[in-house]
């Protein structure tokens, strides 16, 4: 023990007379592990602190405050009570010691066991003694902490200060300057106005000392190590300014001086505050602002110079209303919603009669915020502005005035919210019902395009509000729809009235299934008016509409009409109309909301009957005369969507049936489940018929039977399947057949479970695929590889331990003399995503960040590929690496790039345009962002771009010019010693042949002249 | 209403935009030669700010498509612009800015001639002859603050 | 008889900018070149080609429009748009800045010795031309302002014997001055261009006047003798070119050896003219005698002369190009 009590002397000693600043961090040591106590060190300081030197005394309490800062959680509350006595009786020395001093009550602060009335007795010494302003930033900081430590453990005590708490608090921070101070003043004043504090007589004082920072204008230094910003600064104050409604009266009028400002910055502010304000307000707290309130915002909107400024202008009109119209309940004099609406609309309801002078819009603006505060809003601006707008879109001629009503019109409509009105209230615009139908009817019959699309629009708006339109109107409505559909040439109004079309569907299925669609099949069906554009937006208006199940069952029908006319002939159909029945179809099956229903309409119906369809067709063969459209590819590739899109939304009993019908097909010729059979008996469609492909083909359509089906479903025969899909693949000439046949076989081994009898089937196709690939001779060398890329892509996608060896194989074939391009290629479908097959949406089994994954284990390998290929092989693997990179996430991608940097760029400079391209198309993402490594390399990226911009390859030039226009934004210091030469070389291409280059060329020349140059960047 | 800004007209008439020019076939087929035709210019200064109002002049319908010449062949480019009111002290420096787009835009092989549609300015005369003026327009360009304002209308817009 | 422009040499002196202005030294030997990149560029012959033999940087902060040579190919005048003329000396191979002329309010369109090499004249876009007097210590001062025009001048010439100076103007007029008294007045003003004269050149004799105009004319002007003896003098303009010109004629020279005249213009062109002998002096006829409708592939800014050997014929263009021509009139 007196060792220890001479070592604490000694610490004590080098600390305050030899000045050791690590002393203190032994010291604490000490006390930690117990050699002595608090109490202790107090006594060994006793001599430094009765010292008559200032500094002395402030060196000794500087010792004990740092201990304290180690070890506050080690004091029992009798040392705390001491520590406090101590330090508050130290708070009167001389004003050099004061820093220690509340360094040290900082940490006290934060102890647990602080004895009760000690918060109150230290912060009335604190508020008592130091003049807290006159302390430099980190003491001031340091009472700030003190006080949110003890708003955190001792609210109840604080509370027992009564207003002196809040009295106390508003003369420290008067006067602050720091915003690293002042964010944690607002966060106090934050505290006492949300939690409750008795603001008692002091509220204007406290709103005084906070609002004076309002509006925030700070900048933060360059290279702010503190990293504070304006936004921060805005926010914290804005929850203070906001927070009470016992600030109402102070800080309405300060919004309305600062909306006067000239700074769009301190306009914005203002707004966004009231904004936020008012929804803690009531109405008796706007009352006496209002007519002030409401000037500056019907100013802010009618003289705007800036969208932004506008649109927070109106959404404070939004909210204001709001507040009123919720006060409104509990009102019991005079109704201030309405003394407010008659002030709005005695402002901007003229200007809606002026349709040459510039005041309509922003009335009209103006007019729709206050609209869809509320319900009762609704009713009042409603009734005052709708009569006269019905009523000079009646009397008025110019087109371009009925095109300003409608479109007005259309904006109150949708201004209303639809939501709001509860059931048993009027709807707002039943009284206008029958006048908004009429404009919207006769609206659509005008030959004024835009005036037409308006219309549609505000169709669907008046649809949407519950309850308004009568199914008489709604039939009406349906009549125009499908004249226009039938009639009209302009594609943005046909465009317009499918969208139309397809959302009242959504709401009226009856009325379409009753009137539409029927007119919809006649049109199908007919020869006379067979126009290809009508036939093509009846088509795709029959998907537009097929949301509710009740409508699929009657408008798929019409399509699988149409595919049964185009095989027989009946009826003519192009092989593109076709393929868009098609599409409508997968449209249908995307859309439409999943129920038990519409699955049995794709399994029993729609399936089968594209399948019949197909085998119809393919039975009849490929002979070029007169053979149905069905056989095209175009078309087949359009139906295994639909088939896949279905199959994957089915619920697994009816996945499980249609997979088992298609399996039997497939294998075994059972054709019993399609319509129309009247099929020959031996049919075998995973054998190849001699040289024709019409049947072998159709092993695309089993793709969308059994590879988009949910994981837990069963595939009945899997493995006679899988073995007849691999001889296919491996042996079929025909490049549709053999494809499908990889494809197929891939999507079932990616689902396959992991097991010995995977490893064996996977090993034996490897073989056979090595054997094909090893012979150079072999004349299906390019069926063996599409086989390995696919089955290659089934298992990285789920991570298979056997992947690499496959992905090897696709390595090594980058120096293949024949088959070298299109291995370089296959990188690009590897790490693509495929539409038919392979992807998450028919449940594939893809791990994430398999991209990433394959590209780390392997971007080695490529680069060690590149250096050892000979010179002629080089682009493969370029290619490959661009391929590669281009797919990856551009997170990951500019990590990566330093790596790979020169080898990119080596790859721009690759004469083949496909790794040109594919280069650009990864450089670019990066360039948004430029690595430091990238920047380094500034000279060779530079000219490498420009040689490119006059590639013979179009697309080439426009990535290349993208990709120097992204350049402009790098620092500006770096890329200015390009300007002139980039400017020179950008002169050439304005005069290219093609005008899509000329206009990025035009695009990236006028960043690059802004580039250092005033008023530029 | 005492507003803080001080425009000269505060309240304009305000356009449609017209949207994006349609992409076509032939604009993507690499063996067609397009030819540069008003519609393409007319895409070049549609989109110019107006030095006071956070609008275009296409907004402002300062320039529109029937106003604006191209003769690819003959490598001259004439446009007709219309300020918003008759003395819109602003006109030369609308000029302007459409005359630097354009010299920024266009092959060198090009004469620009940009004037101020007939009978809709109080001072046309002198504004014209200012704008075809290359000597003061390139002083003109030299003046950094005037070369100011002209960037900020050619700046994609940030407001 | 043929004639035909054909073409020496193109150098590209003002990469990235425009060549606005080029002069030949009085001795024919050097060609000084002046443009958008604020610099000045000497070119001499080596062999057979033009080379450039010096770059006068630093003078000064913004384009430097004209370059004018005194007479005694000594020193070398700029003027610039940043309001300053700039006085260069040729010292061993080069030139260096010997004084700064400032006073002009903005932009010094041209500058101009005048023959005896002891008057210098300027003018600027503040309407005014001033005279400076050179004493023998190269102390340069200014002896008047006159404020003649009413809008920019653009270009001063002086007589090529007389003490007597015309300025050409954007007022679309035309000014003669002389000395009287001590002091610079306005003797006549040539009224007939309908917008901004550009250029001006005298004839060997200095009896007539060529100017050109952003009206696409050139105009000939011929002094006659005052009834009055005295006071103003009298200039008519006896000859009209039009119809030859696509855009601007920006500028004009008339060969002091062989009295052909040659202008450079907006079209891109470059054409020279000569006058039919036989014509009557009153009523001059000049006719096309060769041009190059794509001298340059953008406008042509200046075109000048070679004092010494005849044909020889400078250009230059906004795309930074000068051009070497020789014109040749080949007898048959």
């Amino acid at each position: 023990m007196a060792a220890d009590s001479a070592l604490l002397l000694s610490l004590v000693e080098e600390f305050v007379s030899g000045l050791q600043d690590s002393k203190a961090k032994d010291t604490a040591t000490g006390v930690k592990d117990g050699q002595f106590t608090v109490l202790q060190l107090v006594e060994a300081l006793g001599l430094s602190l009765m010292s008559s030197q200032p500094h002395t005394r402030a060196r000794g309490v500087k010792l004990l405050s740092e201990v304290l800062h180690e070890c506050y959680g080690n004091l029992t509350e009798a040392e705390v009570e001491v520590l406090i006595a101590f330090y508050e009786n130290r708070l009167k020395d001389h004003y050099v010691i004061t820093p220690p001093v509340l360094q040290g009550l900082r940490a006290l602060t934060k102890c647990t066991v602080l004895p009760p009335g000690s918060a109150v007795s230290m912060l009335r010494s604190l508020f008592q003694d130091v003049h807290v302003q006159s302390l430099m930033l980190a003491e001031r900081s340091c009472v700030y902490n003190m006080l949110i430590n003890l708003m955190e453990t001792r609210e109840a005590e604080l509370k027992g200060l009564g207003t002196d708490f809040v009295f106390g608090f508003v003369q420290s921070m008067d006067g602050e300057r720091d915003p690293r101070n002042l964010l944690l003043a607002f966060q106090i004043a934050k505290n006492i106005i949300h939690r409750g504090y008795d603001l008692g007589k002091f509220a204007e004082e406290l709103f005084e000392v906070t609002s004076c920072y309002f509006p925030i204008d700070f900048t933060p230094p360059a290279n702010d190590p503190h990293g504070i910003t304006k936004e921060e600064l805005i926010e914290e104050l804005r929850a203070v300014l906001t927070g009470t409604p016992k600030f109402a009266e102070f800080l309405l009028p300060l919004i309305i001086e600062k909306l006067d400002s000239d700074v769009q910055s301190a306009k914005q502010d203002s707004l966004q505050t009231l904004t936020a304000c008012v929804s803690q307000y009531e109405h008796k707290d706007l009352a006496e602002f209002l007519e002030g309130l409401w000037a500056s915002l019907r100013r802010e909107v009618f003289q705007t110079s800036s969208e932004k400024i506008e649109s927070a202008g109106l959404t404070a009109l939004t909210a204001l209303t709001s507040c009123l119209s919720r006060s409104v309940l509990s009102s019991d004099s005079e109704d201030s919603l309405s003394t407010f609406l008659d002030m709005v609309l005695e402002d901007c309801k003229h200007h809606l009669s002026e349709l040459d002078l510039k005041l309509v819009w922003p009335s009209a603006k103006l007019l729709q915020a206050a609209c869809s505060a509320s319900n009762r809003a609704s009713h009042i601006i409603t009734a005052a502005v709708m009569p006269s707008l019905i009523e000079q879109y009646s009397s008025r001629t110019q087109c371009s005035h009925r095109r300003t009503l409608l479109e007005v019109v259309l904006r109150f409509i949708q201004s209303v919210k639809t939501s709001q009105a509860s059931e048993n209230e009027e709807r707002v615009f039943s009284a206008f019902r029958e006048s908004l139908c009429s404009m919207v009817f006769s609206a659509l019959t005008e030959t004024n395009t835009s005036l037409q699309i308006t219309a549609t629009s505000m169709l669907t708006s008046l649809a949407q509000q519950p309850g308004l339109l009568l199914d008489s109107d709604i039939e009406l409505a349906l009549d125009h729809l499908t004249r226009l559909l039938l009639t009209e040439e302009d594609d943005g109004v046909s465009l317009a009235v499918v969208k139309c079309a397809g959302a009242l569907a959504e709401l009226h299925p009856a009325a379409f299934i009753t009137k539409l669609i029927p007119r919809l099949k006649t049109e199908e069906a007919s020869e006379q008016h067979s126009h290809h554009a009508v036939r093509q937006r009846c088509l795709s208006a029959l998907a537009a509409v097929s949301t509710q199940p009740s409508v699929v069952w009657e408008s798929t029908p019409v399509l699988l009409e149409v595919l049964g006319s185009a095989h027989t002939g009946s009826v003519c159909f192009s092989v593109e109309e076709v393929v868009l029945a098609c599409r409508s179809l997968q449209r249908i099956a995307e859309r439409v909301q999943d129920t038990e229903e519409t699955g049995q309409c794709f399994h029993e119906i729609i399936i089968p009957r594209l399948l019949s369809l197909a085998l119809q067709a393919a039975l009849q063969g490929e002979g070029s005369s007169g053979r149905s459209p069905l056989v095209e590819e175009v078309v087949l590739s359009a139906m295994v969507p639909v088939i896949s899109t279905a199959c994957s939304r089915l619920q697994p009993t009816l996945a499980g049936q249609t997979a088992s019908r298609a399996v039997s097909l497939f294998l075994d010729g059972d054709v019993s489940f399609l319509p129309d059979n009247s099929f020959p008996s031996q049919i075998q469609l995973l054998k190849q018929q001699g040289d024709s492909w019409s049947q072998s083909q159709m092993v695309c359509l089993l793709i969308g039977c059994v590879c988009s089906l949910p994981r837990s479903v069963e595939v009945p025969q899997i493995d006679q399947l899988l073995s007849q899909l691999e001889e296919m693949s491996c042996t079929c000439s025909h490049p549709l057949s053999y494809t499908s046949a990889a494809k197929c076989f891939a999507g079932l081994v990616n689902k396959r479970s992991e097991g010995d009898s995977l490893h064996s089937l996977i090993q034996s196709t490897m073989k056979k695929v090595c054997r094909e690939l090893h012979s150079t001779s072999s004349p299906v060398r390019t069926q063996a590889f599409t086989l390995l890329i696919w089955v290659s892509k089934a298992l990285l996608l789920r991570y298979h331990p056997l992947s690499i060896v496959l992905t090897d194989k696709l390595f090594s074939l980058l120096d293949d003399a024949d088959l070298g391009p299109m291995a370089a290629d296959g990188f690009s479908m590897l790490m693509s995503d495929s539409a038919d097959v392979l992807n998450r949406g028919c449940h594939a089994d893809v791990r994430i960040m398999y991209r990433q994954r394959f590209f780390s284990e392997n971007s080695a390998k490529l680069v060690q590929g590149f250096n050892a290929a000979p010179q002629e092989k080089k682009p493969n693997y370029l290619k490959a690496l661009s391929n590669i990179v281009n797919k990856l996430p551009k997170q990951v991608q500019v990590t990566e790039l330093p790596a790979l940097l020169s080898l990119l760029l080596e790859a721009l400079s690759c004469p083949d345009q496909g790794v040109q391209l594919s280069t650009l198309s990864c450089l670019e993402p990066v360039l948004i962002d430029p690595p430091p490594a990238l920047i380094q390399q500034l000279e060779a990226l530079v000219s490498r771009l420009l040689a490119l911009i006059c590639s013979p390859t179009m697309t080439v030039r426009i990535a290349s010019l993208h990709c120097i226009h992204a350049l402009s934004r790098f620092p500006e210091h770096e890329i200015l010693p390009f300007r002139a030469r980039v400017l020179r070389a950008l002169a050439r291409p304005l005069d290219d042949k093609k005008r899509l280059v000329r206009s990025e060329a035009v695009q990236a020349r006028a960043e690059w002249f802004l580039l250092g140059s005033p008023g530029g960047r | 209403m005492s507003g803080g800004t001080q425009l000269e007209n505060a309240n304009p008439v305000i356009f449609q935009r017209s949207g994006e020019r349609l992409l076509t076939a032939s604009d993507e087929d690499e063996e067609v030669h397009d030819p540069i035709d008003d519609r393409e210019i007319f895409d070049l200064i549609r989109s110019i700010n107006d030095p006071e109002h956070p609008l275009s002049l296409e907004e402002l319908n300062v320039v529109e498509q029937v106003r604006v010449k191209v003769n690819d062949t003959e490598s001259t480019v004439d446009i007709e612009f219309t300020p918003t009111i008759p003395h819109c002290s602003m006109a030369t420096l609308i000029g302007l800015s459409i005359k630097v787009k354009l010299l920024r835009s266009l092959p060198d092989r090009f004469k620009i001639d940009v004037h101020i549609t007939p009978g809709t300015h109080a001072s046309e005369e002198a504004v014209n002859k200012q704008l075809a003026d290359k000597e003061r327009v390139a002083a003109a360009l030299e003046n950094s603050s005037l070369l100011e304002v002209v960037n900020q209308c050619l700046s994609t817009r940030s407001i | 008889m043929k004639e035909a422009l054909s073409l020496v040499q193109r150098l590209n002196a003002h990469p990235d900018s425009r060549c606005w202005f080029v002069s030949w030294s009085p001795s024919g030997t050097l060609l000084a070149s002046c443009g958008g990149d604020k610099a000045i560029r000497i070119w001499g012959r080596e062999g057979d080609s033009w080379i450039c033999k010096s770059v006068l940087e630093d003078g000064h902060q913004r384009t430097v429009r004209k370059v004018a040579w005194s007479p005694c190919g000594n020193y070398l005048a700029s003027a610039s748009f940043d309001a300053t003329t700039c006085i260069w000396k040729k010292k061993n191979d080069g030139f260096e800045s010997l004084t700064v002329l400032e006073g002009h309010e903005n932009e010094v369109k041209c500058v101009a010795w005048a023959p005896s090499g002891n008057l210098l004249a300027t003018c600027s876009r503040d309407k005014s031309v001033w005279v400076w007097e050179v004493d023998e210590e190269d102390e340069y001062e200014c002896v008047t302002v006159v404020n003649s025009h009413t809008q920019d001048v653009k270009h001063v010439v002086w007589h090529p014997t007389l003490e007597l100076m015309a300025s050409a103007s954007y007022d679309n007029n035309i000014c003669i001055y002389r000395e009287e008294d001590d002091d610079w007045e306005c003797r006549a003003t040539l009224k007939g261009h309908t917008s901004t004269v550009w250029s001006l050149s005298f004839d060997a004799t200095g009896q007539r006047l060529a100017s050109c105009s952003d009206d696409r004319t050139v105009k000939i002007w011929k002094e006659y003798p005052n009834e009055a003896g005295q006071g103003d003098l009298s200039w008519k303009c006896v000859c009209t070119l039009s119809g030859y010109h696509g855009r601007t004629v920006y500028d004009i020279a008339w060969c002091r050896l062989t009295g052909a005249l040659v202008t450079a213009s907006g079209d891109d062109s470059v054409r020279v003219f000569k006058e039919d002998e036989s014509s009557d002096p009153d009523q001059p006829v000049f006719s096309l005698a060769a041009q190059v409708t794509k001298a340059h592939n953008q406008d042509v800014n200046c075109v000048a002369w070679n004092p010494k050997e005849a044909g020889l014929l400078a250009s230059c263009s906004d795309n930074g190009e000068i051009a070497i021509w020789r014109f040749q009139e080949e007898e048959d």
